[in-house]
């Protein structure tokens, strides 16, 4: 990492020295101090996180990874295009590092943007391995900004990977401690009247599941680039600077609602991707996706950057000032969320009877297909003479309650923003350059994410990763995959070596990402250009979900003949991690 | 020809012996400890208590069990204990160790053996049972056993639990023995044979894996049992006072 | 309606939009920024090309009271504006941009024209007629011809919501 700094700060002095690039990397056992507790994990050159890499588009890199742990290791790039043998998933890509051993990675940097890379062996990612991309774009970037900073959002907990893994299996609520109790009991008896309260939780206990279900893994401690709430990681700004902040939720299990009170942000890239900018108050990023916002702070003031989890069981935090060691008051945390059984419309064989059919008919309007015209249609009907002065971040809703097309219709943890402001929705996304051409899909494979929580067992069309055949694509073919949540859970779905061309009714406009989040009760349609031979991992990127059996193996069958020479190779290597 | 046939015999013994030639287009074969079953295990004293009954007898108690295995496959030993600590002797002792499968999304069917080793004479059972969540929360524990002399009885628990707060639990427990046939030498008699119920508040004190509780429970044994009981000045009804901990690792 | 159409009335229509995208700043157009100007009286030409979402080039040097006519051309994939004003200004054409495209005005890469003429209720309507802009689809080129007035903070920016934020805005440097 020496070199790379050296050549960071040449290339900074001379924007045009472009070297092909040779990094370093070590993968070590560390320490990591959250200001709630101490706990050994797995970081980079001694460090979790490890540390920024910075490529550039157009160069060649090398990337040499050292083991010095006591047991096999990898490094998978995320988000990155590559060649298959480099993408960094042992017993897909290849056969992992063993320890002592140190492995090249070699491969062209072929986009810009914000990505991360960490291990994807057992459970170091969780405990730790996991470190930032920052790819600068060989032209220049569409936007302007005078800094820029890294926010690598994590959810470190006091155990280690294996240990929650373990209680999951032993107790699936063993790290719950949201559910609802004797006084939430009265207190809806209260508000709802007490045979509503208790028909609804005999309706909720017949399924055997738990409003409160909405974060498994409960008790960790936020952080932000590496330091707790307490510890306060600080970025530094003059007043009327644009700020970029490359946002990056690299939890195992944590999804994050982000804000920083005082200043709005625009959205301008998602998965590293540029996007059309989109203003907000709030968004929600989910495990490994990734949004770059520019903010502007234009006063002598200290900032907040609050990231509450999405069920409110602990947040993150760090600080934006014009000079070290100012703070801004952090809010409090907003109430736990609750699912409704409109979350629950996508459980197969449900005993529909005691439910409340107004909730649910949303799970059959989910129907991405529809929303393609929406605006226009929308437009059509309204009221002109009424639009003065509507707020129109919240219009859809039949009720006038805010909507998003990307979560279930009533659905009790569809975001809104603290401020009642404009909270991002999938929706909001269009790419800013397309990349590919919009063309008719080949096919169609339907993905049902399945599970059973009082199981703590993960699925896809209800088979796990050890009992499942690969996907089979065909190079180049233009695959529609049909996610179908039917448990009570969001999956933030993430395929390898490929873009997932996000359906959001936006035609030619649909972003590109690299994972795609789907909401309980919901139906989400996202399409791939099968442009890269190989076999490659597609999965839940929550970790234990993953670990679970929420994961395939997707082969691309044909393609260049040189690939074919290659994989031949990686057979007699076989897999062993 | 031949050479053909040899090489379609080859090929079908190498696709038979070594599954991975199937997968050859597979590139590299999975074989991470991803693509294996996920094996784990856990241990949980649901009970480990001191009681002191209402005339003055003092029992130290425990109900654990240990599991290994897959969501497929999982061997269980169960043990539960109950020594009276003035007699110096195990009132009862019973290991169980059994294999278990799942049989419906919150139910699965358990089979193995039964030792009961208290004081007194032996048993050895075989054991049939299911053991899940029921709607509404109600965690079950149904067996049936038949020794082997052929006296067959059966044994049902349900446990609830009542959140206070989420550190504060109210545990309710309820476990009733019946019996089909006497097996007098044991002191049971054919019928209900006793009942055993509960109530434990506990505090999460370390995360789930330790949880001080004190609470009541009542013990009651039933007709020809509460008759044999009586023929040797035994008790019918005890009530105990209990203090103790939940444990789980 | 074509774009020279459009320019047309861009040029007719003046000052009846004014109040309603008066600045935060409380000055009318005509006041912080300058005021339309006769391409008779430019002095220069000065091309501005218009990405997504960043123009070319994004900083122009002006004498105070000097006529300079602009050749603006979207270069980009998407909608793009040139507005010639002050921070204010612009932060209150945003408000009107964001309604634009929340009613389907603005989609992408395309201005829906017909839609602009709607009634909003109290008089007011989405055109897009200032004189100090000029809006654009992909491929099109305009001109503004603007008479900038004494010193002041004025820029030139896209204000279709979110482009400005984003970094699509350009100084003006009075010499």
């Amino acid at each position: 990492m020496k070199v790379r700094l050296l050549t960071g700060l040449l290339s900074l002095l001379m924007p045009a020295l472009v070297l092909a690039g040779e990094y370093n990397l070590t993968v070590d056992r560390v320490e990591i101090d959250t200001g709630d507790f101490v706990k050994e994990g797995i970081g980079y050159n001694g460090k979790s996180p490890g540390p920024v890499l910075r490529f550039k588009e157009g160069e060649d890199v090398r990337i040499n990874v050292t083991n010095n742990l006591d047991e096999a290791t990898s490094i998978h790039w995320h988000g990155l295009i590559l060649p298959f043998e480099q993408d960094g998933v042992p017993g897909i890509s290849f056969p992992g590092i063993q320890p002592g051993e140190t492995f090249t990675y070699e491969f062209p940097i072929t986009q810009a943007g914000t990505y991360w890379f960490h291990s994807h062996s057992g459970f170091q990612e969780p405990d730790g391995a996991f470190g930032a991309i920052v790819i600068e774009p060989e032209g220049r970037e569409p936007f302007r900004y005078d800094r820029e900073y890294v926010i690598q959002l994590t959810d470190k907990h006091p155990h280690s990977g294996d240990r929650i893994m373990r209680n999951l299996k032993m107790m699936p609520d063993y790290y719950n401690r949201q559910q609802q109790t004797v006084g939430e009991f009265f207190s809806d008896a209260s508000s709802n009247g007490l045979m509503d309260t208790i028909k609804d939780r005999m309706a909720w206990g017949d399924m055997r599941m738990m409003k409160a279900d909405v974060e498994d893994v409960q008790g960790f401690t936020g952080m932000i680039n590496g330091k707790g709430p307490a510890q306060n990681w600080t970025g530094l700004f003059e007043p009327g600077e644009r700020v970029r902040l490359r946002f990056i939720n690299s939890s195992a299990m944590t999804y994050f609602d982000v804000r920083i009170p005082g200043l709005d942000m625009t959205v301008i890239q998602a998965d590293g991707n540029n996007v059309q900018p989109v203003n907000v108050d709030e968004f929600r990023i989910g495990v490994a996706e990734t949004y770059d916002v520019i903010v502007h702070p234009r006063d002598e003031q200290a900032y907040t950057i609050f990231a509450e989890s999405m069920g409110r069981s602990g947040f993150a935090r760090a600080t934006l000032a014009p000079e070290e060691g100012m703070e801004a008051p952090i809010p409090p945390m907003r109430d736990p969320a609750r699912l409704t059984m409109a979350d629950m419309a996508g459980m197969p064989g449900m005993d529909h009877g005691d439910m409340d059919h107004g909730d649910m008919a949303a799970s059959e309007d989910m129907d991405h297909s529809s929303m393609e015209n929406m605006d226009d249609s929308k437009m059509k009907d309204m009221d002109h003479g009424s639009m003065d002065g509507m707020d129109h971040s919240k219009m859809g809703g039949d009720d006038g309650q805010p909507s998003d097309p990307f979560y279930a219709k009533g659905s009790g943890i569809m975001p809104v923003a603290a401020n009642d402001g404009k909270f991002l929705s999938y929706a909001d996304l269009k790419a800013q350059k397309p990349l590919y051409e919009e063309r008719e899909p080949t096919r169609e494979i339907e993905l049902r994410l399945t599970g059973n929580m009082e199981r703590y067992t993960w699925s896809i069309n209800g088979v796990k990763y050890e009992d499942a055949d690969p996907i089979r694509l065909q190079y180049g073919e233009r695959v529609r995959f049909k996610f179908v949540n039917e448990t009570m859970m969001t999956h933030p779905m993430h395929l390898h070596g490929m873009w997932s061309i996000l359906d959001v009714g936006a035609g030619k406009w649909n972003p590109i990402k690299h994972t795609v989040s789907v909401q309980p009760g919901t139906t989400v349609y996202m399409e791939t250009e099968v442009d890269a031979p190989g076999q490659w991992a597609f999965h839940c990127h929550l970790s234990y979900h993953a670990a679970a059996g929420m994961f395939r193996k997707v082969i691309v069958e044909g393609g260049p003949d040189s690939t074919q020479a290659k994989t031949d190779v990686a057979i007699e290597e076989g897999g062993d991690a | 020809m031949s050479r053909i046939r040899s090489l379609i015999t080859v090929s079908l013994l190498g696709s038979m012996v070594f599954p991975t030639a199937v997968a050859a287009q597979e590139m590299i074969a999975d074989t991470t400890s991803r693509k294996q079953a996920l094996t784990s295990w856990g241990v949980q004293f649901e009970e480990l208590e001191y009681r002191y009954s209402d005339d003055d007898e003092e029992l130290g108690v425990w109900s654990a069990d240990f599991f290994y295995g897959t969501d497929d496959l999982k061997v269980r030993w169960l043990t539960k204990g109950e020594y009276a600590i003035e007699e110096q002797a195990y009132e009862g002792l019973e290991n169980q160790l059994v294999a278990q499968v799942p049989i419906s999304d919150f139910f699965d069917a358990k089979a193995g053996v039964r030792f009961d080793t208290p004081e007194g004479p032996d048993r050895t059972y075989a054991v049939l049972g299911i053991t899940g969540l029921a709607p509404q929360w109600f965690e079950i524990d149904a067996n049936l056993y038949v020794n082997e002399e052929g006296d067959t009885s059966a044994g049902l628990d349900a446990e609830y639990e009542l959140l206070l707060t989420n550190y504060w639990i109210l545990s309710a427990a309820v476990d009733a023995t019946v019996a089909f046939s006497e097996d007098r030498e044991i002191g049971v008699g054919k019928g209900l044979v006793s009942t055993e119920t509960g109530l434990r508040l506990s505090y999460d004190l370390v995360d789930r894996a330790f949880s001080p509780y004190i609470g009541v429970v009542h013990e009651r044994k039933y007709g020809d049992t509460a008759d044999i009981a009586e023929a040797e000045s035994g008790s019918t009804e005890d009530w105990f006072a209990v203090i103790g901990a939940r444990i789980a690792f | 309606m074509n774009a020279s159409k459009f320019l047309v009335i861009a040029a007719v229509m003046s000052m009846p939009a004014a109040t309603f995208a008066a600045g935060a700043d409380g000055h009318g157009h005509g006041m912080a920024s300058g005021e339309p100007g006769k391409a008779s009286q430019a002095s220069r030409t000065i091309n501005v090309e218009m990405y997504d979402n960043y123009y070319e080039p994004e900083m122009i040097d002006v004498e105070p009271g000097e006529t300079v006519r602009f050749v603006v051309e979207n270069k980009g994939n998407l909608v793009h504006e040139f507005n010639i004003g002050t921070p204010g200004m612009h932060d209150a054409h945003q408000k009107e941009m964001k309604m634009m495209v929340e009613h389907g005005v603005i989609q992408g890469g395309q201005i829906h024209h017909d839609m602009m003429d709607m009634d909003m209720g109290n008089g007011h309507s989405m055109k897009h007629d200032d004189p100090n802009s000029v809006l654009l689809e992909p491929g099109e080129s305009q001109e503004v011809v603007w008479t900038f007035s004494d010193k002041g903070n004025v820029e030139f920016a896209c204000n279709v919501p979110g482009h400005y934020q984003a970094g699509m805005y350009g100084e003006i440097n009075f010499k």
